[in-house]
């Protein structure tokens, strides 16, 4: 049924392409003259070359994306040495300082039930199965993002300007960035093992620090209001591991996709993390380049 | 649009006339107006002006040419490299979800777009979604673990009418060598958009019909020509719909359990944001500018 309605929109599709390609018109075109003083000459001339040698200082503030149980928003600033107008080396850093819960995360607080089923994911305040109550805010025991240090690279391949209404200009440049991120991530400790608390004891829902390692990538736009400022809008990915909920969701059963009533390193599941950032860039020293 | 006003050039200095003496000396390099040697425009004298006395100026010619205005005027962009004037846009795509991380709804599309002018079209487009909603994993860790559920939907389908302008062109340098040009443009639209509530509080009875609700929509796409008739495309595209949603409580007996009227919920206003990533080709391929370059 499905793949008699998906040929039947193909068809009506490659029918509309079919007709809309017959109804054109023939037209001649307008070739790209390859000889006369033009011929051979540099595509830009005297480019400003805003960033060749180069230090750039750039305050930022990021936001996450696509959060689940908390949102972070990360003051931060990158330094960043550019070899070439192209290349760039250097390292973003930021802190977690603002930490939001979400909807979902009220959601649960304020509905979840605490009995002896949900004692091991979501925390109370009972010592016993008769005397399970609401103790702490769910969103306690939620995992944190704390500090942020990327070391990268940054290459800028495309540069041009923004026009609007043929009014406004501004000198813009595309670049994309990779690297190594370390995030420092406050999540739910090991339980249910020996030494360890049990998974339904209260104490277990304390947060414990750790460092994850994750490649770090992106995407961004310059734009140049002056030889001296700039202005930054980029998309940073950095994929890893956590245990976002703090909860014992793996361990045992098939492919151990079943909880185990312990709390590890397995419980840790995948997420493609994701941020958008704002900057503001100072470009020292304060006159660029210009191509010849 | 550029090409659609004249180019500024000042008026045409006046042709030397026929040199004195009878002789048709028009490629003569030091035959100038005004020097020895050289016709005065008009003064007739033999040569070219004698023979078609209209090809040549008169003193009140000269006099009239100085005092017009000339529009000394040279635009931003001329000739502008893809224009999209009484053309047709078809733009394939693929969805991506961008807001909904408990459900993602990905999937193809395809736009078929007007332009009325260079830069205003009128189009349609439409999404599918059927057989690619994704319901995220951790939707139902979070139910197992805590017994909270949250109500989720899926789509089935998207179909819009739309109107796009284009306030943005330009061109872009790539390593300083090579050049493509670009354009950013605002969409914004109404349609409808074919969606259900998918069963996870009481699934065992509970069995939603997809049913269409009327759907506005606005977004940001950005264009990079590899040709004149031929681009990758960006967009961003907010749709906005009021969604339907399953009731969060069930009927005590089986009875209320079985009857639909008990089992939708609230109403929630939903922002479907999605990144649409795909190709547009113009056709006719190739035109014609009405002015030169």
């Amino acid at each position: 049924m499905h793949k008699t309605r998906k040929h039947l929109l193909l068809s009506a599709a490659a029918a509309a392409f079919v007709a809309v390609a017959s109804y054109a018109p023939r037209a001649d075109a307008q070739e790209i003259q390859l000889t006369g003083p033009l011929a051979g000459a540099p595509a830009v001339r005297k480019l400003r070359l805003y960033r060749e040698g180069r230090i750039d200082i750039e305050p930022s503030v990021s936001f996450t994306l696509l959060d689940e149980y908390r949102r972070t928003i990360i003051p931060g600033a990158t330094l960043q040495y550019n070899v070439t107008d192209y290349l760039g080396v250097g390292v973003w850093g930021g802190y977690g300082v603002i930490s939001l819960a979400t909807d979902l995360t009220d959601q649960i607080d304020s509905t979840a039930a605490r009995n002896s089923r949900t004692a091991p994911n979501v925390n109370h305040s009972g010592t016993d199965a008769a005397s399970f109550a609401k103790g702490p805010s769910f969103a306690d025991q939620t995992a944190k993002l704390t500090y942020f240090i990327a070391p990268q690279a940054q290459f800028a391949p495309f540069r041009g300007k923004l026009a609007i209404f043929q009014k406004f200009f501004v000198d813009t440049d595309l670049y994309v960035h990779g690297g190594l991120i370390l995030v420092g991530v406050q999540e739910r400790g090991s339980c249910g093992f020996e030494g360890k608390p049990a998974c339904t004891d209260p104490k277990s829902f304390a947060l414990e620090s750790r460092t994850a390692v994750a490649p770090t990538f992106g995407l961004g736009l310059s734009f140049y209001t002056s030889n001296l400022l700039s202005f930054r809008l980029e998309y940073r990915a950095f994929p890893f591991s956590w245990n976002r909920p703090g909860f014992d969701q793996r361990g045992s059963g098939n492919n151990a996709k079943a909880p185990d009533n312990k709390v590890d390193g397995e419980d840790q599941t995948f997420k493609f993390n994701q941020m958008i950032t704002l900057g503001v860039g100072i470009s020292l020293p304060g006159q660029p380049k210009t191509s010849d | 649009m550029a090409q659609g006003k004249k180019g500024g050039k000042p008026a045409t200095t006046p042709a030397a006339g026929a040199a004195a003496g009878g002789d048709i000396e028009i490629d003569d390099p030091n035959s100038q107006p005004g020097q020895p040697g050289a016709a005065d425009p008009g003064a007739g004298g033999g040569g070219i002006c004698d023979i078609d006395p209209s090809v040549c100026s008169k003193p009140a010619d000269v006099a009239a040419a100085a005092k017009k205005t000339v529009h000394a005027e040279i635009y931003a962009v001329q000739q502008i490299y893809a224009l999209r004037y009484h053309r047709f846009e078809v733009q394939p795509y693929w969805a991506f979800s961008l807001n909904d991380q408990f459900v993602s709804h990905n999937g193809p599309g395809l736009g078929i777009n007007y332009y009325i002018t260079n830069v205003l079209a009128v189009g349609i487009n439409g999404n599918l979604y059927s057989g690619f909603n994704v319901d995220s994993d951790f939707n139902f860790q979070n139910r197992r673990a805590t017994r909270v559920a949250v109500p989720l939907n899926e789509y089935q389908w998207g179909a819009n009418l739309n109107f796009t302008y284009v306030p943005m062109y330009g061109k872009f340098a790539g390593f300083g060598d090579f050049i493509f040009h670009y354009d950013a443009y605002v969409v914004g639209g109404v349609g409808a958009i074919s969606t259900r509530p998918i069963p996870v509080i009481d699934p065992d009875n509970r069995n939603f019909p997809y049913k269409p609700k009327i759907a506005f929509n606005a977004g940001l796409g950005l264009r990079i020509f590899f040709n004149r008739w031929f681009a990758a495309d960006l967009e961003l595209r907010d749709y906005i719909y009021n969604e339907q949603l399953e009731s969060l409580s069930i009927g005590r007996t089986q009875k209320e359990q079985q009857d639909q009227s008990t089992w939708y919920g609230g109403n929630s206003l939903t922002n479907n944001v999605a990144a649409q990533l795909g190709v547009t080709i113009f056709f006719p391929f190739s035109w014609e500018y009405r002015l030169p370059k």
